[in-house]
């Protein structure tokens, strides 16, 4: 049933069938989420500059969630051999750099009005920039090594040293005293934002990673085209 | 032979290349010097600013001269098939590694303690400062010998690029430099944060030689 994960025949199959259903429902869920930011309550604090958060913690929670694909696919490609797992690894790292660039860009667009000043070196902030910085890295070992396999397994090894990294964003807010608010509704109690304010970040969080998996599965298609000729 | 002695005669042999190639550590000891030199005159000799920032900028050149020394890690090793010898007398990459990391430890980040006196003195530290320095440097430098290693093997597999191998060392040296020099300036107790370096050593001289030993081993198969 999930043999789409590790093959590229099956994968290409699928998604002839699923792509433009998923632009379609993409498009929908990113305009309702539009409407909902639009219709959703000022912070009695905050004011209009609320309303950054709905860009803001789902391109984070993006960013993690690419690396952590990233991770597992290189634990897979590296236990088990499969090359498929190194197609969406070279695929996917651009798309988590973005989404980083744009939590670090939204959060200091908030953090101005906020706390007063573009950038704090604060535990949560230092290590979403140095989860781009891994980012980048990976993005640059793509374009150097000379042959294939030694590329492929050096970057995989690279994901598996940096994935320390992300605990230590997870639980930053709460081992070291930050500025940054600690979790608010990925915790194991109720969540503490309200559910006007909820819903719109729920929409937007599904539209933002509906967009990345589209981008992504552009991608993977590129490239199993480009080790076809290869 | 028995394995205690082939570990012996592989540190025996690191130690007589160290000798021969004593003046490539001189060198660094001198790069060290000479960017002291240059941040002092870069910054101009006011005392009082020399003694408050003389801790962070001691450990980041320390760092920036411990990866020049990296490249060598394993490349001539690799080139004249020392490697393959030790292989196949028995010992296995992931223990050579080990071994090549421990060795870099003794032979050349050891000899580096012999600078941090002059060097904090020419930074007016107080002499508590100096005995930090030296604890952190004496377990952080181990941290620093196994990413070493991981970024020269990982120099060994592409012939274009070797700057990228530095990027990573620094890249990891991120969390050495917050808990050594962050000693002087955190409000948590001295032996908490030695135990959190002492900590995060220990994990990264478990991962580091099963690292730079599959870098080793796809490199010698595309050699």
């Amino acid at each position: 049933m999930f043999k789409f994960l590790i093959n590229p025949s099956r994968f290409n199959k699928l998604i002839d069938i699923i792509f433009r259903p998923l632009v379609i429902i993409t498009s929908i869920t990113l305009v309702v989420g539009l409407v909902l930011i639009y219709f959703s309550p000022l912070d009695y604090q905050q004011g209009l500059t609320v309303k950054i958060m709905y860009i803001h913690v789902p391109s984070a929670w993006l960013s993690l969630l690419t690396y952590g694909v990233m991770t597992f696919y290189s634990i897979v490609g590296l236990a088990f051999k499969i090359p498929f797992s190194f197609i969406i690894n070279k695929a996917i790292a651009p798309i988590g750099a973005v989404f980083t660039l744009l939590c670090l860009i939204s959060g200091s667009m908030w953090g101005k009005p906020m706390w007063g000043t573009w950038w704090v070196w604060d535990a949560r902030l230092t290590s979403v920039a140095i989860l781009f910085i891994i980012y980048l890295i990976i993005i640059f070992l793509n374009q150097i090594f000379d042959s294939r396999e030694v590329r492929e397994k050096t970057i995989a090894i690279f994901i598996l040293i940096g994935s320390i990294n992300l605990p230590i964003i997870k639980f930053s807010v709460d081992w070291w005293n930050t500025l940054h608010q600690p979790a608010s509704v990925s915790k194991l109690s109720s969540p503490s934002i309200d559910i006007s304010m909820l819903q719109p970040l729920l929409v937007m969080t599904l539209s933002f990673s509906l967009i990345g998996l589209i981008i992504a599965i552009l991608r993977i298609k590129a490239e199993i085209l480009i080790r076809k000729i290869n | 032979m028995l394995f205690i002695n082939k570990i012996f005669i592989f540190f025996k042999r690191e130690l007589k290349l160290f000798y021969t190639n004593i003046v490539d550590l001189l060198t660094n000891i001198l790069f060290f010097f000479l960017s002291i030199f240059i941040f002092i005159f870069a910054l101009g000799t006011g005392d009082k600013l020399l003694e408050t920032i003389g801790v962070g900028i001691i450990w980041s050149l320390l760092l920036l001269s411990s990866t020049l020394s990296i490249r060598k890690f394993y490349e001539e090793d690799f080139k004249n098939g020392t490697l393959i010898v030790v292989h196949m007398g028995g010992i296995s990459y992931e223990l050579m590694a080990f071994l090549k990391i421990v060795s870099h430890f003794l032979f050349v980040q050891i000899p580096f303690l012999i600078t941090i006196p002059v060097a904090s003195m020419f930074f007016n530290l107080p002499m508590n400062e100096v005995y930090v320095l030296f604890l952190t440097f004496v377990i952080g430098s181990l941290i620093l010998s196994c990413l070493g290693s991981i970024s020269a093997s990982m120099n060994l597999l592409n012939s274009t690029n070797f700057s990228i191998g530095s990027i990573i060392v620094l890249l990891f040296s991120i969390p050495v430099i917050i808990f050594s020099v962050g000693i002087k300036n955190s409000d948590v107790d001295f032996f908490s944060m030695i135990n959190l370096l002492l900590g995060i050593s220990l994990v990264f001289l478990g991962i580091s030689p099963w690292s730079s030993a599959a870098c080793i081993r796809l490199a010698l198969r595309n050699k």
